[in-house]
């Protein structure tokens, strides 16, 4: 971990590694000058950035609502404080009383500290919105780490595993750097696993023209989560759909939302634009990706630059529709276990699936314990915008913000014999998690939501 | 950045121990990466593993799937993290001199 005056931060990518993100990093000399430039540019163009700059009362209702705050207890987590980091910068430059009284107004000025402050900080943050949600104002806190990960970007300050991400992307239209020939070779395994498990013949159609759906999996799923794939796989055999997965894009994430909203995130959308024309597929369907669904459902529209020809619908809504619809046979007694669901924060404050995901799960689980605050309301399980950093101290960051999650895991009782299930249906909650229940000694494995799906479902 | 020297041929590594050329894997690397493992000894079962997922990467340039590892090798995760303390990606895919895994992993 790179040592900066105390501050804990993750490691950063090197300027060749910005260069393969197509960042060239600004000399220190003008980082200063720069970042107050491309501030200025945010401001003028983000209305929701100003509304945070102007309007906090610092009433502090945002400070015990967010878990990294309860987590480490670092004033700079309080959300509010957070902002502060570059409202009192905003406030030096842009306004009238910052520019005249300075420091007697809580304004100052910019310096090389401060930025590395904002990477160790706007990087502890885990973009979960729970503060947003819970503010008299209204105001998304989410926005300004989100702006601020923008203007370090630009500067050239990225993670290595954001920027990593971002050139694997890029390299091969995934995040974990998937083959097509891996994807082939993962996909027949699981249809002989699918086969030894389940007795079913289940196909995974790889750039099929002309199938009717493309479905985008998270590549995390190649590497980590197997039933995921397999459930997908048997849902959509089973309603005998045309589908396929394109290798062009294997991949339901878009880290462009999480450290560049503009050139990154956009390149993913054009490219998932190209696969859905090319292969002449007439829907989308999205996998379990929380960060990902948020900027393909909500981001998308606003910034793809071709015709949008495709409706794009998320698996867990097209499940939820064959269950209402009375055209899935799911036995929830063939699992045996009992389940909590961990709602991921896009998915339920971003996209409104909460009721989606329990009308599957209540089909799939007999018994389905629900942790509370839930749906809207529920913790972050402290992986949001992949903090998924393993150098041992930023690790120990991630126990400690998955520690409101455990207590809430804890009280349900699922893990109580050992055999409970916590399903967190989100590459990045998965990931997170598989480590952090034991971490915290919970009892339980962490499943995906298409997973109980696919073990549910009740074959002819 | 870190580096080891193996048989005098000086092998650039990561932040996390990773080797950033996986051409200049060799057995005696592994041996030298084993030991910044904390494991003294590569057994017959490491090298099982080791075997696999090198072969795996020369193959598809990417690491197996984890339930697939298991599969091949015949041991169960538990196991492979009695052999690997830092599990499957993160020890015994820095022994097999894979790249260092990005993404939700």
């Amino acid at each position: 971990m790179p040592e900066y005056k105390g501050l804990k931060m993750p490691a950063k990518a090197s300027a060749e590694e910005m260069r393969q993100i197509h960042i060239e990093p600004v000399p220190d000399d003008q980082k200063v000058e720069m970042a107050i430039q491309y501030l200025d540019e945010m401001r003028k163009k983000f209305r929701s950035f100003v509304l945070a700059m102007e309007s906090c009362v610092k009433c502090g209702l945002c400070a015990e609502n967010c878990h990294t705050y309860l987590g480490t207890r670092d004033p700079n987590n309080i959300p509010t404080n957070r902002a502060e980091l570059i409202r009192k910068i905003y406030r030096r430059y842009f306004t009238l009383e910052g520019r005249w009284f300075g420091k007697l107004v809580g304004a100052e000025d910019l310096n090389l500290d401060i930025i590395e402050q904002w990477y160790s900080y706007f990087y502890q943050c885990n973009e979960c919105r729970r503060c947003a949600h819970v503010c008299p104002f209204g105001i998304d806190t989410c926005e300004v780490t989100m702006i601020g990960r923008q203007i370090l970007h630009w500067l050239g300050i990225v993670p290595k595993l954001h920027a990593s991400v971002g050139a694997a992307m890029e390299r091969t239209g995934n995040h974990t750097g998937l083959t097509k020939p891996a994807i082939v070779d993962t996909l027949e395994f699981l249809s002989e696993e699918i086969k030894d498990e389940f007795g079913v013949d289940v196909e995974f159609p790889v750039d099929k023209e002309g199938a009717d759906i493309m479905y985008v999996p998270s590549s995390a799923d190649f590497l980590l989560n197997p039933y995921t794939l397999m459930g997908a796989g048997m849902f959509f055999t089973y309603i005998g759909a045309n589908w396929t997965i394109p290798s062009t894009i294997t991949e339901a994430g878009n880290f462009g939302l999480l450290f560049d909203q503009q050139h990154t995130m956009r390149h993913n959308f054009t490219r998932l634009l190209h696969a859905a024309q090319k292969l002449g597929v007439k829907k989308i369907v999205w996998g379990e990706c929380g960060h990902g669904w948020r900027a393909w459902k909500m981001y998308l529209p606003g910034m793809a630059d071709l015709p949008l020809r495709w409706p794009i619908t998320h698996i867990h809504d097209e499940v939820a529709y064959y269950i209402r619809t009375n055209q899935l046979k799911l036995d929830p007694y063939k699992l045996g276990r009992p389940v909590t669901l961990h709602d991921p924060c896009n998915y339920v404050r971003a996209c409104g699936l909460a009721e989606t995901m329990r009308t599957v799960i209540r089909a799939c689980v007999a018994d389905f314990r629900e942790m509370y605050p839930n749906k809207e309301n529920n913790f972050c399980c402290g992986g949001g915008s992949a903090i998924l950093f393993d150098d041992p101290e930023m690790y120990q960051l991630r126990i400690k913000f998955s520690q409101k999650k455990a207590e809430q895991v804890r009280a349900t009782g699922v893990g109580k014999d050992g055999n409970g299930i916590l399903c967190a249906p989100c590459s990045i909650c998965k990931a997170q998690l598989y480590p952090m229940v034991e971490e915290h000694e919970l009892g339980v494995e962490v499943k995906g939501l298409i997973d109980l799906v696919g073990m549910a479902l009740v074959w002819k | 950045m870190p580096s080891i020297n193996v048989n005098g041929v000086e092998i650039e590594q990561d932040e996390d121990g990773f080797i950033v050329d996986p051409s200049l894997w060799n057995e005696d690397v592994a041996k030298a990466l084993a030991a910044q493992e904390g494991i003294s000894e590569l057994t017959e079962e490491h090298w099982k593993v080791v075997n696999y997922l090198r072969n795996y990467y020369l193959q598809f340039q990417i690491a197996p799937m984890i339930r697939k590892l298991c599969k091949e090798t015949g041991f169960s995760l538990k196991k492979i993290y009695e052999l690997f303390p830092s599990g499957p990606a993160k020890g015994a895919c820095k022994v097999a001199g894979l790249p260092k895994p990005t993404g939700c992993v």
